[in-house]
């Protein structure tokens, strides 16, 4: 049974996400459905279904993993890479891409536990898969870009002249992504998980087999990442080498620390405002001063992780604790 | 006295030129309340560590109720039933008091509801505060660390407590709280326990057998009088007299 948790107050997870679901449903409407814009909030929700998996094994199992990016390629690059040469549907190819990208995670996972590759070692291994993929993929396919068949509204192949079904795809995702989230939260996986990230030593001493639980986390994490990416191709139209970007993995990474550790509304916020403050940055001075939205975003970074370190967590605390002692004199 | 229930046999653990502990050997009997002594650096962590999994002893043997578990990785040592606490504590810093607590229950009740229900048995049995219970591991004092510590262990459900200077750096009448708890630990939970201190008065007046551990290697064991007396331990503590 799945007990009513807070997600932001006094509410159920349940309403929290009924909520959620409302507001970013009703997104490409308030967005008078400008093909930009609703690509822009794909985008910016593919970005918070890439920090909430994130949150499973960087949040709770404290592992600073820089590869989301990497998997979710891997998973776009099998399904985008089925559909573009066999028309194989990306039905077929997402959760073909989930089991390709969690294959990998074993590969990289099972070794690095088992040797007790931790901390800055574990971060700097899974930066370095990012650039291996990259590599790789470019020594088979080299820079060319290969571009997903055209269909003016094709379910089959995911195909559509607008955004909004993928729009309203990845929704879903993130709607199940968050459930799942709050699901570890409060089940005996994410009192591990958590103990593991908090002091593996502590936790391996209270009977948890740290290696295999992280392991799992680690599974989940990647799963979810290698399914998105077929939607993320669908999204672009694009398959090339440039999609396993080391960067985006770090900022993936970013917000999650920024979002305050494992706090579910916090992470879910951060992912949201960080997202869609670079993209209107990059929209309003990408062109007069190029660079100056990453400039502003990394400032943006420093003075939250200087005023409130554990995040927009912290904040919502505070917030929360505002509202208690405003209803209770009301 | 009751029959062995943890066996060390010959153990020795080295650290590159440094014989950390030297073929130790000793037994604890069942439902005693076991104290280890001996002067910084005696070795006596590191027999912690050997026993509970956290090291691999470089030779001999370790046997609980038994079995051996020599060289097991300290998950399977807890399920076991061997239970420990850290010299310097090792909190879960962003969990509440109670879900800390609630981690240890889990490794016997797979339930979280039950596990939280069995955690606040838990810390209410060694005493903590019932209003701290939704505190944060950073937000609460040393002696309320020590306790929490003890009972995340505690709801391990261990038949073996090993307790790494649990009285270090508390005031004279926490220990004296502290020494309560362990007793009522012992005797209504039946719960056998290996004390470690350097202190020595914590575990003189705890203890019916005490052990001395000074550069790795056991030099005395008897009762607290026993020890006390022996010239060899006044020597470990105090060094030799000046002729």
């Amino acid at each position: 049974m799945v007990k009513p948790v807070a997600l932001l107050g006094g509410k159920s997870a349940l309403y929290s996400i009924i909520a959620i679901a409302i507001a970013l449903a009703l997104i490409p409407l308030v967005l008078g459905y400008n093909m930009y814009y609703v690509y822009l909030a794909a985008q910016v929700v593919l970005v918070t279904i890439m920090v909430l998996a994130w949150n499973i094994i960087g949040g709770y199992a404290g592992q600073l993993d820089l590869a989301s990016s990497g998997y979710m390629a891997l998973g776009g690059a099998v399904s985008g890479l089925l559909l573009a040469f066999y028309n194989v549907t990306p039905w077929l190819g997402m959760p073909l891409g989930a089991l390709t990208a969690a294959g990998l995670a074993f590969l990289m996972g099972y070794p690095t536990f088992r040797f007790g590759v931790k901390e800055v070692w574990y971060a700097l291994s899974t930066a370095a898969l990012v650039v291996i993929l990259q590599r790789v993929f470019w020594l088979i396919y080299g820079s060319t870009e290969i571009y997903m068949p055209i269909h003016r509204w094709s379910w089959y192949h995911l195909r559509f002249s607008r955004y909004e079904p993928l729009y309203y795809m990845l929704v879903v995702i993130l709607l199940v992504t968050l459930w799942l989230n709050i699901r570890i939260k409060n089940s005996k996986l994410g009192y591990y998980l958590t103990a593991i990230g908090e002091d593996e030593l502590a936790a391996e001493a209270l009977g948890i087999d740290t290696r295999r639980y992280k392991l799992y986390a680690l599974l989940i994490y990647a799963s979810i990442l290698g399914f998105v990416g077929g939607i993320y191709v669908n999204l672009t139209s694009i398959v090339s080498f440039r999609m396993f970007d080391p960067w985006l993995g770090i900022v993936v990474a970013v917000m999650g620390i920024i979002g305050g550790l494992g706090s579910i509304a916090g992470v879910f916020m951060a992912a949201v405002i960080l997202r869609t403050l670079e993209e209107y940055l990059r929209s309003m001075f990408g062109a007069t001063i190029p660079g100056i939205h990453l400039l502003i975003y990394g400032l943006l970074l420093i003075v939250v992780g200087v005023l409130k370190p554990e995040g927009f967590a912290g904040f919502l605390k505070y917030f929360r604790r505002r509202l208690a002692r405003g209803g209770s004199g009301g | 006295m009751g029959s062995a229930i943890l066996s060390v046999r010959n153990v020795t653990k080295r650290f590159g030129g440094l014989v950390a502990v030297n073929r130790m050997s000793m037994d604890v009997r069942s439902n005693e309340m076991l104290g280890l002594i001996g002067p910084n650096g005696a070795g006596k962590t590191t027999l912690f560590n050997c026993i509970t999994g956290v090291y691999k002893p470089d030779e001999g043997r370790v046997f609980f109720e038994g079995r051996e578990i020599t060289g097991l990785p300290p998950h399977v040592v807890v399920k076991r039933g061997i239970a420990r606490t850290w010299q310097k504590v090792r909190p879960f810093k962003k969990m509440t008091v109670l879900d800390a607590v609630t981690v240890g229950a889990l490794l016997k009740i797979p339930s979280v509801e039950s596990a939280k229900e069995r955690a606040r048995e838990v810390l209410e049995f060694v005493g903590f505060p019932k209003e701290k219970f939704a505190r944060l591991g950073s937000e609460i004092t040393l002696i309320e660390h020590k306790l929490v510590d003890l009972a995340r262990a505690l709801a391990t459900g261990p038949k073996l407590l090993l307790l790494d200077e649990v009285a270090a750096g508390l005031r004279p009448h926490e220990m004296d709280t502290l020494a309560k708890v362990l007793l009522r630990i012992r005797d209504e939970l039946g719960v056998t326990m290996v004390i470690v201190e350097h202190v020595m008065r914590f575990v003189m007046n705890l203890s019916e057998r005490i052990i001395v551990m000074h550069e790795g290697v056991k030099i005395a064991e008897g009762t607290p009088k026993e020890v006390a007396s022996d010239p060899r331990v006044i020597e470990a503590y105090l060094g030799t007299k000046p002729v």
